[in-house]
């Protein structure tokens, strides 16, 4: 009796069609055209020998030294990215969340960091890192922390630490912003309730604050690491993935390999590799998303 | 004396007490508040300071944090930059060699990639409108077979990390003769705008009550025309955020223009941008003030929307 | 004009939700028809698929000899008030009113007749040119009807549409709606959970549960003749009172009700419906109000009890009334006065006693 596509679906159809269209074409399709990239040794340079070579991509990849160690610079920047982003956001998150006056000012002027370009930011923290002339030696060789300018991104100890400094700078904005919303919903009388009985401020934050936030606290973290896995444009501009290989990420990496070694089957592989990971990194994300809409 | 009276048996000055602990409440706020400010604010202070030096006053150590003589040049040097003639400052000749001197020749760039980015995203954001909103309407409001499986095709596509859509958005771009076009930004653009607009639009027609919708209907209205004469006019609030936020990523984003942009027929401001930075005979003065000139627009969109904006946020990106 | 007919329809939701069970149901032409049921039961959603908003799952639905099943609501000419009101808020009072009409293409000048003779009757055309949000929920409430009315549709339909205005408004509003109905000469199915609404304003009630249709009848049929212990405890205030016992025949025109020293004797009608229920367990109900203790009525009609509360309700008060254990509730006057622990004797209405199988709780006298 019941039509498969009745009106509603029809409209739905129609409705959805152009974004269908667009995301199948612009996503969609160049996924899995990448996996399918993946298994041949395409070189730009030796355009007319593109043999189909299985797996050998990945195991190149997996047998490389230099992977890993992208690998490995990728880990060590997510992670202390994203756990500064966590407490810095937080604290201003809690910050924000009181009234007082001038709240409203500086939540926009925490939105400068959010709006502006990452190549001007990386413009910007190249500048003051600057060896020669750059606001970070200026201060502190005027504060006497320092007798002589240092070559701050050349130093292979501090450079990730320092790209770290420029994303979290960036990032925390927004991280901010979501945090605030999930402390705006824990509602009021849950702290009345705590202070009733008694609870100091720290207890309250402890047990009441920090579990309400839990679960949006972790989707703003989950996203932040999806950012930071994939973030390409400081090290672009900052170091190249240098000095030596001591910022040498994985998105350098990738691409390194397809736009200067102009390998594409290699590129796609790699490429395939960082969006599984993301999407497994994601799935908690668009679970809680998903269902919520 | 008053206090004196108000001390309990047990010697405890509640008052007191409270009073001590607003106070300390308020210097905690205000040190938060002026810390925030400065690690914010301080790093951008400084870059439009320097775009304000002269070149001489740039290479000063320590450094000037306020310009002496404060000058336009920098920013006059982008402006008259043209094909023609490539402008030296007199005042640069015999500097460090490290700072440069010269005008580079891309800077006549600027204004072209300026153009190119307005372009680009004001396409994308058209684009974005066009099929987000009949999207987002259908989402939200109609209950179709399939609604599910849509909404989480459009959440999945959001994750996919724009570095992994290089490789064969390259390689089609360039069997489609794209490269180096600006048509070839606009359509990959959509690849990293479109699921985060529909998401901002669904949230937002959701909180709009479905007895609207309804009552729409009832009164005659196709579901097109429920969306056209009912939805959209209430739902300027979330249009703009989706035109903001399309626009703010498409002004900046890099990854993808840095791949399929050669020339100033299609390179936009963070290209040129990042190339000045890699060339090691442009003086950093000059730099600076490109870099200001490209952080201005988007930071007075993002101030004087600052509710749209993070309204916005809070609806398509992640909410907690 | 519009006769709407369900024949053998079901509504089940995406989510495997039955919330309507083979609902058949015959709504005649100028019908006042009001839909009774407790919240869930599935009063919007068999209003939606007369609007056309829900698709029907299975079955057929059908205006005057028209399948409607597939056809959109645009299409259909019903108009509609919903509980909230649901008035466009970017629209002005006189654009609310009016945009049906403009929809369905109507000349200028005939629009504004309309909209003007509307806001007239309603006593809002002073309010044409606000905003919903500078109206208070009566006057929003008169502007939704307005739409509707404008519209002169074959089919109107109202979704608990004075649930949310405060008693007074509600009672004059209910008045308002029943001129309304005889003004337009038009179908009307009108959806509520409150009993007093679907009394007042009914041609004909359907009372629902589950999806179920229970009973289809006239205001008096569903209040005087409930077919089931569910209808029957669903309308009335204090709910009616349920005494389980047995049944005792003694000819095919003499039956009494016994449980323990209580013993009614049944009316002659309802003995000869009983006739073949000697020893039948039953469940025997007594509203409220159909109790007397001015007139002692004789033996046969009295029931006793130990007064366990008293309830003033202005004209009135409730006895609470402790019965073997189980608390039964009457109206009685005010100017009796109790006190708690009080024996008290009250005669019962013999004509109006309602017997219900204990199992089923079907009627087994109407
Ligand atoms: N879209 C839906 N999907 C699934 N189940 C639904 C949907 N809409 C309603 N229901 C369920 O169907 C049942 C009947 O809903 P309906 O809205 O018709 O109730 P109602 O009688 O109007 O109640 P109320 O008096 O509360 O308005 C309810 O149990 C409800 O939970
Ligand atoms: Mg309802």
């Amino acid at each position: 009796m019941r039509r498969l596509f009745g009106y509603e679906e029809r409209s739905a159809a129609l409705f959805l069609a152009p974004v269908m269209a667009v995301l199948m074409g612009v996503a969609v399709f160049p996924i899995l055209y990448s996996l399918y990239l993946s298994f041949f040794r395409i070189k730009l340079t030796r355009p007319n020998r593109t043999p189909f070579v299985w797996f050998d991509n990945y195991t190149d990849l997996f047998t490389n030294d230099l992977f890993w160690v992208s690998v490995a610079r990728t880990v060590t920047f997510s992670v202390v990215s994203v756990s500064a982003i966590a407490v810095i956001a937080l604290l201003v998150a809690l910050l924000l969340n009181q009234d007082f006056r001038g709240r409203r000012i500086l939540s926009t002027i925490l939105l400068v960091p959010w709006a502006i370009p990452y190549v001007a930011n990386a413009l910007m923290w190249k500048w003051i890192y600057d060896s020669g002339y750059g606001a970070l030696n200026g201060i502190l060789y005027q504060m006497d922390f320092i007798d002589k300018y240092m070559i701050w991104l050349g130093d292979q100890e501090k450079t990730i630490f320092l790209i770290a400094n420029a994303f979290v700078w960036k990032e925390v904005p927004l991280a901010t912003i979501l945090l605030l919303v999930s402390l705006k919903s824990i509602p009021s009388d849950l702290y009345q309730a705590a202070r009733v009985d008694g609870a100091s401020v720290w207890q309250r934050f402890v047990h009441v604050t920090l579990p309400a936030m839990k679960p949006g606290f972790m989707l703003v973290m989950i996203y932040e690491t999806m950012m930071a896995i994939r973030h390409f444009d400081l090290f672009f501009i900052l170091t190249e993935g240098g000095p030596g290989d001591a910022s040498h990420v994985l998105s350098w990496h990738i691409y390194v390999e397809t736009f200067r070694n102009l390998s594409f089957g290699s590129g796609a592989a790699m490429s395939y590799v960082l969006a599984l990971v993301t999407f497994a990194l994601s799935y908690t994300f668009i679970r809680t998303l998903g269902r919520k809409v | 004396m008053s206090d004196k009276t108000l001390t309990q048996p047990g010697g405890i000055d509640y008052r007191r007490r409270q009073r001590l602990a607003r106070l300390a409440q308020t210097l905690v706020i205000l040190a938060g508040a002026i810390v925030l400010t400065i690690y914010v604010l301080a790093p951008v202070t400084w870059l439009v300071s320097s775009s304000f030096q002269t070149e001489a006053e740039i290479v000063s150590v320590p450094p000037h944090w306020i310009p002496d003589e404060p000058t336009l040049q920098n920013f006059e040097a982008i402006f008259s930059a043209t094909e023609e003639e490539e402008i030296t400052y007199e005042t640069r000749s015999g500097q460090d060699p490290a700072s440069g001197g010269f005008i580079p020749s891309t800077a006549k760039n600027l204004l072209p990639a300026m153009w190119n980015s307005f372009l680009v995203a004001t396409l994308v954001v058209i684009l974005n409108l066009l099929v987000g909103v009949p999207a987002a309407y259908a989402l939200a409001k109609i209950r179709f077979w399939g609604r599910d499986a849509s909404v989480y095709f459009i959440l999945i596509t959001r994750v996919i990390p724009d570095i992994a859509l290089v490789v064969p958005f390259f390689l089609v771009i360039k069997n489609l003769g794209m490269l180096d076009t600006i048509g070839s930004l606009v359509l990959t653009y959509l690849a990293v705008t479109v699921p985060f607009s529909v998401f901002i639009l669904v949230q937002y027609f959701e909180g709009l009550p479905d007895e609207l919708d309804k009552a729409a209907r009832v009164d005659g209205c196709s579901r097109f025309q429920a969306l056209v004469r009912v939805f959209l006019p209430l739902s300027l609030p979330s249009l703009v955020a989706v035109v903001l936020f399309t626009f703010l990523t498409s002004w900046n984003e890099f990854l993808l223009a840095l791949m399929f942009t050669q020339t100033e027929a299609s390179q936009t401001l963070p290209i040129v941008l990042a190339a000045f930075t890699s060339d090691f005979t442009i003086s950093f003065s000059f730099i600076n003030a490109a870099g200001v000139l490209a952080i201005v627009p988007p930071v007075i969109v993002a101030v004087i929307f600052e509710r749209y904006i993070v309204s916005g946020l809070t609806a398509g990106a992640v909410k907690g | 004009m519009a006769r709407i007919r369900f024949e053998n329809v079901e509504k089940k939701y995406a989510n495997g939700f039955h919330a309507v069970k083979d609902l058949n149901l015959d709504i005649q032409d100028k019908e006042f028809l009001v839909l009774l049921g407790p919240s869930g039961c599935g009063k919007s959603t068999t209003l939606n698929m007369i609007a056309g908003l829900e698709e029907v799952s299975d079955g057929r639905l059908m205006f005057d000899d028209m399948l409607v099943n597939y056809t959109p609501p645009h299409k259909r000419d019903v108009a509609m008030v919903f509980q909230s009101y649901a008035l466009y808020p970017h629209k002005t009072v006189y654009d609310n009113i009016a945009f049906g009409l403009q929809m369905r293409k109507a000349p200028r000048d005939e629009i504004d007749r309309r909209v003007r003779d509307a806001a007239q009757k309603l006593e809002i055309a002073h309010l044409l040119d606000r905003r919903p949000s500078q109206l208070s929920g009566g006057q929003r409430q008169r502007v939704a009807l307005g739409r509707a009315m404008v519209r002169e549709p074959s089919v109107f339909l109202m979704d608990e549409p004075l649930s949310n205005l405060d008693a007074a408004l509600r009672i004059s509003m209910r008045a308002e709606i029943k001129e309304l109905h005889q003004a337009m000469q038009t179908t009307f199915v009108y959806v509520t959970h409150d009993q007093a609404e679907a009394l007042t304003l009914a041609d004909r009630i359907v009372v629902m549960r589950d999806g179920v249709v229970q009973q289809v009848g006239s205001p008096d049929d569903i209040y005087e003749r409930p077919q089931n212990t569910f209808v029957a405890s669903f309308l009335g205030n204090p709910p009616i009172n349920y005494i389980d016992g047995t049944i005792e025949v003694t000819d095919s025109s003499t039956a009494r009700f016994v449980r323990g020293d209580l013993a009614l004797t049944l009316t002659e009608a309802t003995a000869r419906k009983l006739a073949d229920c000697n020893g039948r367990e039953v469940r025997l109900g007594i509203r409220a109000e159909d109790v007397d203790e001015t007139a002692q009525g004789g033996e046969g009609s009295v029931i006793r009890g130990k007064v366990n509360s008293v309830l003033p309700v202005g004209s009135d008060q409730f006895l609470g009334f402790d019965f073997y254990g189980e608390e039964l509730f009457f109206r009685v006057g005010k100017d009796l006065s109790h006190r708690l622990g009080d024996d008290v004797a009250l005669s019962v209405d013999l004509n109006r006693l309602h017997v219900f199988d204990k199992d089923s709780g079907k009627t087994l006298i109407w």
